[in-house]
């Protein structure tokens, strides 16, 4: 029982928990209506879209790989959706089936990249991330902006069931318990983590691995163009610059909640903390009246802190471990 | 031992903390005697435009004695827009005063907000008509074709012939302006002739271009008049290059900072525009008037503190004749 307590203590995900809490503690005294029901779920519902994107960029940092196209393809993936549904006339429900395609077809692109021509996983979505942002553009030339779409379609980032959820919150709940399942519970997820830890540790061990890598790069396209229908519904308008700058709020989601940017480690959890610990810092904020660039400036000193705090942590249990273990025998040396 | 009693702790916090800040919210739903607080959004918050509104706006919250909070995207973002006003009706403030990136964009914001109980002004650029109760209407197209005209006429004794520069042949709020300009160069100075009419496809360059063709092909040409503002600085440039600062005079709709230089060097004699101050400060006095219910639906004028008695057209308030800038006063403007 006290072996297990220090375990948990231990874990690099408690100091995030803490800091959460702190951050609860100090906007419920200095925030406006910041601990109203209402204003925790519209946490929630302001993190909905790049959460989706954390959620899919945790199995790409599991494996070692990084997936910088996502806000761009956000963007296109908005875009196509409106032009289907205003220039096309399709109606919502094959519009946004369509978007899905398209999600899927652009981690795809990225997926035959990085596993055929064996790129690395930066370079090419750096690439992507220009030409899906460039695609976007070009569609509507950078000027066109889709709107006026039908309540039933806005219902999905607009709504709220029950008077009170927010529609697009199960959505996100679905998707984070699905790869939570994924990364944590089945042997196909789990050998992300065996990828990302050692590629040709995996090989050896007979994983298909260029496959395995490929489904991280597709589900996060999918996931892109998830999180841009419910984006779209949110704001009800489609626009090129949609979702620019999301990839790195994601990532900075995952690399808070614990993921190893190197792979191998994290946990789906942790990116659920870490995603929660940056909405509520941004909204805290905005409750006490605070401007906006503290929060940047927050964002980024609380990354630091809890990545330095990690290597803190291990560190102290090494020693601790190296001291309680027995002396070693002299002939090691 | 230690890590473990400090969780406890922190825990211990959190819990009380939680039962403590439902008293607070009772508190704040209960307390009638609070500061009035009033939100208030630009476009993007470092344009130096939303700036010199932004110092308006303070001027009037001080001296109604109000809470003003200021919050924008950093770049002109109506995605961005939504999210915050969101996050106000959260927050729970009394009016929201907003320039509008994206007219249906942010409308669904708004709606929303006046469903809560908050009133919602828009300055600058509108929303939809029944997304907010007031309009803060800087300037009418008359009262810019009107001024445009007359500083012309000023700049060249009244007579002469003059082109004029736009940015494209189909811009809905540009051909009104022409049209009034025709009207006020018909009814008041019939000895003012237009020969050309130029679009510059809303580019420095371009404006540029076609200042310095329009300057060399009519030797006649007295005065460019130019009616978006990047063809402001782009013409006075053109003359300037051309050798022709004594001969041709350059009036136009622009901003200050844009034309400081060749208003100084007598190029540009007027540059016309509101005074941006002002209208944030007309916004504040609006959203307090219609929050404290001295300015409804259906009055025809409006009390704004130093700017006087306003006309009410509809549901706009029109903050006044535009302003003009010269080389006497154009220091004191920063934007």
């Amino acid at each position: 029982m006290k072996i297990a307590w220090k375990q948990i203590v231990w874990r690099p995900e408690t100091l995030l928990l803490a800091v959460f809490v702190a951050e609860f503690v100090i906007f419920a005294q200095t925030g406006n209506n910041f601990t109203s029901t209402s204003n925790l779920f519209e946490i929630a519902r302001l993190s909905v879209t790049i959460g989706l994107l954390a959620l899919a960029m945790t199995p790409v940092i599991l494996t070692g790989g990084i997936d910088l196209s996502v806000g761009s393809l956000l963007g296109l993936c908005a875009v196509c959706f409106g032009k289907l549904w205003r220039d096309f006339g399709l109606p919502p429900l094959l519009a946004a089936v369509c978007t899905l395609v398209i999600g899927a077809l652009a981690g795809g692109l990225n997926a035959a990249l990085i596993t055929r021509l064996r790129l690395p996983p930066l370079i090419v979505t750096l690439g992507s991330y220009s030409l899906f942002r460039g695609l976007a553009e070009a569609l509507t030339r950078g000027v066109d902006n889709f709107t006026g779409f039908p309540a039933s379609f806005l219902f999905l980032g607009q709504g709220y069931l029950f008077g009170v959820i927010p529609a697009q919150v199960p959505i996100f709940l679905a998707a984070a318990i699905a790869i939570w399942l994924l990364v944590h519970c089945t042997v196909f997820g789990r050998s992300y983590r065996a990828i990302g830890f050692s590629p040709e540790g995996a090989r050896f061990a007979g994983l298909p691995v260029e496959s395995r890598i490929a489904s991280v790069y597709l589900l996060s396209g999918v996931m892109a163009a998830v999180a841009a229908l419910i984006y779209v519904a949110h704001v009800g308008q489609a626009k090129a610059d949609a979702g620019s700058g999301f990839e790195l709020l994601a990532v900075t989601a995952v690399v808070l909640g614990g993921t190893s940017i190197f792979g191998g480690v994290g946990t789906v959890q942790g990116t659920v903390l870490g995603l929660g610990v940056l909405a509520v810092l941004r909204n805290g904020l905005f409750m006490s009246d605070q401007p906006s660039e503290l929060a940047n400036i927050l964002t980024g000193a609380l990354l630091l802190f809890i990545l330095a705090g990690g290597v803190a942590v291990e560190k102290l249990s090494a020693l601790r471990a190296r001291r309680s273990a027995p002396v070693p025998p002299l002939s090691h040396e | 031992m230690n890590r473990r009693r400090a969780l406890a702790t922190l825990l211990a916090a959190a819990a009380a903390s939680a039962t403590g800040c439902k008293k607070q919210e009772n508190a704040v739903a209960g307390g009638g005697g609070e500061m009035l607080t009033v939100a208030f959004l630009p476009k993007s918050k470092g344009n130096a435009y939303f700036v010199a509104c932004k110092k308006g706006a303070d001027e009037a919250a001080k001296e109604l004695g109000i809470k003003l909070l200021y919050e924008g995207p950093t770049e002109p973002d109506p995605a961005r827009q939504n999210e915050i006003v969101e996050q106000w009706i959260q927050r729970g403030v009394d009016v929201i005063a907003a320039a509008c990136e994206n007219k249906e964009g942010i409308a669904t914001a708004l709606r929303k907000a006046r469903e809560k109980g908050i009133k919602v002004v828009t300055y600058d650029a509108d929303t939809l008509p029944d997304a907010r109760d007031f309009f803060c209407n800087q300037a009418t197209p008359q009262g810019i074709a009107q001024a445009l005209m007359e500083e012309s006429a000023k700049a060249v004794g009244g007579q002469g012939e003059y082109a004029i520069i736009t940015a494209s042949l189909t811009a809905s709020n540009m051909n009104e302006w022409q049209k009034h300009i025709a009207e006020t160069n018909a009814q008041r100075f019939p000895e003012m002739k237009q020969i050309a009419l130029r679009p510059c496809d809303d580019l420095k360059d371009k404006a540029f271009a076609e200042a310095t063709a329009l300057v060399n092909a009519n030797s006649n040409l007295k005065l460019i008049m130019a009616i978006c503002s990047p063809a402001v600085p782009g013409s006075a440039e053109a003359v300037k290059q051309a050798g022709k600062t004594e001969s041709v005079k350059v009036v136009g709709l622009g901003l200050p900072n844009e034309n400081r230089r060749y208003v100084k060097e007598g190029v540009t004699p007027s540059v016309i525009l509101w005074n941006v101050g002002d209208l944030g400060y007309l916004t504040i006095q609006a959203a307090v008037a219609v929050s404290k219910g001295s300015l409804k639906q259906g009055d025809t004028a409006f009390s704004a503190g130093r700017l006087g008695e306003l006309k009410i057209d509809g549901s706009d308030i029109v903050l006044g004749k535009p302003f003009v800038f010269t080389k006497d006063n154009i220091d004191q403007f920063d934007f």
